[in-house]
């Protein structure tokens, strides 16, 4: 019953962009972004406990390494590979620096972290456009093609994510992180290497936010050092995991989509005032459902199986 | 948290996820009307918010003049005009999404770009997917129109008509100046405008002293003025939007830093710029694409020049600037272009935009081969007395260069 | 002659950087809170004075007590009604609750006012001062010796008085200032209004000078979070003395590095502050 309940909602996503105009297959290509961006986050905030702020800073590393490449004459999709990869390397040097930090401290260096890059970017004019700005070939495609292209490319990308997210929630390393999490310290004695497992822990929470930085490049054919190093990228996974459930798969993707579907409502109803109303809704996610929305479903459907 | 439990909520997650899109595709589309809808993503809040409000005041006058006039004429019909707004709060991104939606979603029938050289050439990839045809009423520099793009026009001229004239009336009227120093701010159209004054200066065997960017959003100055001052340059030249133009005056005064000629590019135009600064915006120079002091009588829907400023003056109590009457002429570009084809298909609108000569009361309108506007001379000025005066070209000049900013 | 310019460029910012990092600073040291409206607190003293200057009169020197009583109730209500309820929680819950709550603020004053720049232009506008070929302005100059009075008078308030000694023991130790009698929900309550005060005053200060705009409340902050980690966690002299290397390092930076590079500047430091010395100049012990 339940595989195949997950195998219509599969249907669902491939068959989707048949039914739906251009803008739809954007907001769902967004949300799946997010999935990606709550799922990375996930590994360094939600299993091991460190609060990273820097989601941000791998999102336009990633971006810009790929948007380079891309202007060199590197085929997109190679390029996307060679964003994450600057990613992964840059969040292991990186790591090695500021894992060694603990609570605020971390979470500031990690959040100043993506200030530094953006001020990089804005002053190599030359390599980068600066301030003016980078643009990225156009697809010899259709607009219909193109929107549909990255939308299931962005679904692959998901998927990769939640594959990896499944692999080492399965795995020693899994177990390890959430050791690391309770007790730093106890999880050392007890034989938990913490300073490689956080690193590899980091490193796995860039990768796939720096591909999607390179993709989010090619999606949208131009950046600004202000738009891709924004700190809402790296605040809005932190509250789409604190949303659904850290720690979990689910949680992430839950939270991702529910935050996607709200922030569409309230910019379409709230247009003056809509990140307004995401600061109230941050505000009483924390005050009044602080273990996510995934715990309320799950307290609701025990209490409904219970009263028959 | 049980396996069967993750892949309980990871499929309810999924099936959200389908039942949206089947909700979200059944929303319906415009009805038939003999309306045209032109979009207009403008930044209508944040800090671009004056720029943003400028144009809308530029493209509504258009729009109400031509409606009260009996509307756009196509082939035997006539068309009532509606301008679709949306506010991108001075956020790029959000300009390239709201250029997609009023596409996608509010299927307009053409388009306006978004406020400045960046945004617009943000937003210039979307409509030339779609085909669209977008005038850009606020992009000069020629990285917007160097993608090779065939649905963009702009009716600004490229910066250097702006630069070179400038450097032409320093180098002639005031022979004491060798050293320039030149403080852009770190963003597309003001960066781009001052490499084009470097460049001009240079070609003039001025000695370009000093040559800094600053960050956008930056709030004190005095280091980068200190350095200037240190230079002691007999030219300074500060780009920027006018609230960056506005602190770096009031601070150069604070330093105590003046020069015999100070050039600012963007803002001097506007009134604003005068009333903040007060008496320190006394001599200031400044270039821009369009004074309301030119006379040019032409075959859009206001006719001539004069008729702009006069129907400007009663709809909104003030003497129009650059900003607002290219907005205006953009919505008449559209009109003609329109009225010449006889019809609203996009790739026929297109065409004539493309292959159009005209006068207006702008000037004479020609876009050239990346749809920039090449057909201009743009006027330089001065603020002379608290009021703007035209000093280039000397077909329309009111006063000659004064020397000296203290 | 450049540099001598250069160097009183950066203590005239300096001080005015002391004042809007030590209520920060006293926020992060007690509580364990970093409370990100901050920035949208001197924003909202900002405010204040220009309204007060516009409708009323009021010269924005003089208006400071105006804004520091509105920030004092304002965040004396936020701090009891939300954000008590967090304070023990970890790092992330307190950091995007604050967060949260300064998107609200913010948003609400760019509705309220637009996100337009304002300025506060004196009918009378005070002078510039030349001293040896240096020049600084006057408005500047007040500014920053009224910014060193206030938190000159916070340390003393701290030292000297009750209140004062009450917060220092709760930041020092909790528990056991509880166990001594300490109210520390109280304690707790006050501090974060004494930071909106403090916050309110530069706000004001601040009007003098530059343009006023919600925008501003995210490089406020960042500055804030620079001295407070130069300068050490809940100390006023080291938020002075953090705000004034500040001040003196982004005008050297300017000149050596060009002025778009300056905030970079702070910000590297920061990180090196962060791994090298996390107790700041004065080695004096933050929280983890």
């Amino acid at each position: 019953m339940k595989r195949n309940l997950l195998l219509l909602a599969l249907i669902g996503i491939l068959l989707a962009p048949m039914v739906a105009n251009n803008y739809m297959i954007r907001l769902a290509t967004i949300m799946m972004l997010y999935c990606v961006l709550a799922l990375s986050w996930n590994f360094i905030g939600g299993l091991t406990g460190y609060p990273s702020f820097a989601t941000a800073a791998f999102f336009g590393l990633g971006a810009y390494a790929g948007a380079v490449c891309q202007g060199q004459g590197v085929p997109m999709y190679l390029a996307w590979i060679l964003g994450a990869l600057m990613a992964a390397i840059f969040a292991t040097g990186l790591g090695l620096a500021i894992l060694r930090l603990r609570g605020h401290y971390f979470a500031i260096a990690s959040l100043v972290v993506a200030d530094v890059l953006r001020e990089i970017v804005n002053s190599t004019t030359n390599l980068t456009g600066g301030g003016m700005g980078f643009n990225l070939p156009i697809l010899k495609l259709g607009v219909d093609a193109q929107a549909k292209l990255f939308y299931y490319l962005m679904f692959v990308l998901a998927l990769l994510t939640v594959a990896t997210a499944v692999l080492v929630d399965r795995h020693r390393l899994g177990f390890g992180l959430r050791c690391i999490k309770q007790n730093e310290d106890a999880a050392n004695m007890i034989g938990v290497n913490a300073t490689i497992y956080k690193t590899v822990a980091f490193i796995l929470s860039a990768v796939f936010v720096g591909w999607a930085g390179a993709f989010y490049a090619s999606w949208v054919n131009y950046i600004e050092p202000g738009d891709v190093f924004d700190v809402l990228y790296s605040v809005k996974p932190i509250v789409m995991v604190l949303l659904g459930r850290a720690g979990t798969i689910s949680g992430p993707i839950i939270g991702a989509i529910v935050f996607l579907l709200m922030e569409e409502l309230v910019w379409r109803n709230f247009l003056t005032f809509h990140a307004g109303v995401l600061g109230l809704i941050v505000v009483a996610l924390i005050l009044y459902l602080p273990d996510g929305v995934l715990a309320l479903n799950f307290r609701r459907l025990v209490a409904w199986r219970k009263n028959g | 948290m049980t396996r069967s439990s993750v892949k309980k909520c990871l499929g309810n997650g999924m099936m959200f996820l389908a039942v949206f899109f089947l909700v979200a595709s059944l929303s319906t589309g415009q009805a038939a009307e003999r309306v045209i809808t032109i979009g207009a993503p403008l930044p209508l809040t944040g800090p671009l918010s004056p720029e943003g409000q400028k144009q809308a005041q530029g493209y509504d006058l258009w729009a109400e003049t031509a409606n009260k006039a009996g509307g756009v004429k196509v082939a035997t019909e006539h068309y009532k005009v509606k301008i679709v707004y949306n506010d991108y709060q001075s956020n790029t991104p959000r300009a390239v999404q709201l250029a997609e939606k009023l596409i996608t979603e509010d299927k307009v029938n053409f388009t306006f770009s978004p406020f400045g050289s960046g945004a617009t050439k943000a937003a210039s990839g979307v409509s030339e997917k779609y085909g669209m045809p977008t005038i850009a009423a606020t992009a000069s520099s020629e990285e917007v129109y160097n993608q090779g793009y065939k649905y963009l026009f702009g009716t600004f001229t490229p910066n250097p008509t702006l630069t070179e004239p400038l450097s032409d009336i320093v180098k002639e009227k005031v022979p004491a100046v060798k050293k320039v120093a030149i403080l852009a701010r770190n963003d597309l159209f003001p960066l781009a405008i001052a490499q084009c004054m470097d460049a001009s200066a240079k070609k003039r065997g001025f000695n370009v002293v000093f040559f800094e960017k600053y960050a956008i959003g930056t709030m004190d100055h005095a280091s980068a003025l200190t350095q200037i001052r240190g230079a002691q340059p007999e030219w300074i030249f500060a780009t920027g939007y006018i609230n960056d133009l506005i602190l770096i005056r009031k601070q150069m005064g604070d330093l105590k830093v003046s020069a015999p000629v100070v050039t600012m590019i963007a803002g001097p135009a506007y009134k604003e710029f005068v009333d903040a600064a007060g008496p320190l915006a006394e001599n200031i120079t400044s270039a821009s694409w369009w004074h309301p002091a030119v006379r040019y009588k032409g075959e859009d829907v206001f006719g001539s020049t004069e008729n702009y400023n006069k129907l400007f003056r009663e709809k909104y109590g003030i003497i129009p600037d650059y900003a607002q009457a290219s907005a205006s002429v953009a919505g008449c570009l559209f009109q003609i272009a329109i009225e010449k084809a006889g019809t609203l298909d996009r790739k026929k609108v297109r065409d004539t935009l493309a292959s159009m000569n005209v006068m207006t009361f702008w000037g004479p309108v020609r876009f050239g081969e990346t749809g920039q506007i090449i057909s201009l001379k743009p006027p330089v000025f001065q603020i002379q007395k608290g009021t703007q005066v035209v000093i280039f070209p000397p077909e329309i000049a009111q006063a000659n260069l004064l020397v000296g900013v203290k | 002659m450049l540099y001598l310019q250069i160097l009183v460029n950066g203590i005239v910012l300096g001080g005015l950087y002391a004042c809007i990092a030590v209520g920060f600073s006293l926020v992060w040291g007690v509580l364990n809170v970093i409370n990100i409206l901050h920035g949208t607190f001197i924003v909202i003293g900002s405010y204040t004075a220009y309204f007060a200057y516009i409708k009323l009169g009021i010269h924005p020197l003089l208006s400071i007590p105006i804004a520091a009583a509105i920030l004092f109730l304002l965040a004396y209500a936020f701090q009891s009604g939300m954000i008590n309820k967090v304070v023990a929680a970890p790092v992330l819950t307190t950091l995007t609750l604050t967060f949260g709550l300064d998107l609200f603020v913010n948003n609400l004053l760019i509705v309220a006012f637009k996100a337009d720049y304002r300025k506060v232009i004196l009918e009378h506008p005070l002078g510039v001062l030349t001293l040896a070929g240096i020049t600084i302005p006057e408005d500047k100059l007040a500014a920053m010796g009224l910014a060193l009075l206030l938190t000159g008078l916070l340390f003393w308030v701290l030292d000297a008085s009750r209140v004062g000694r009450a917060i220092v023991a709760v930041r020092m130790d909790r528990e056991a200032a509880a166990l001594m009698g300490v109210k520390v929900k109280k304690i707790y309550a006050l501090t974060f209004a004494i930071g909106g005060v403090m916050a309110g005053a530069a706000g004001s200060l601040i009007s003098l000078i530059y343009p006023i705009s919600p925008l501003n409340s995210l490089p406020f902050l960042g500055k804030a979070f620079v001295i407070c980690v130069l300068g050490g966690l809940g100390s006023v002299p080291g938020a002075m003395l953090g705000g004034l290397t500040l001040g003196v390092l982004e005008s050297f930076g300017a000149l050596a590095f060009g002025p778009e590079h300056a905030v970079t500047l702070s910000f590297i430091t920061l990180i090196l502050f962060l791994l090298f010395r996390p107790t700041g100049i004065m080695g004096k012990r933050g929280y983890e």
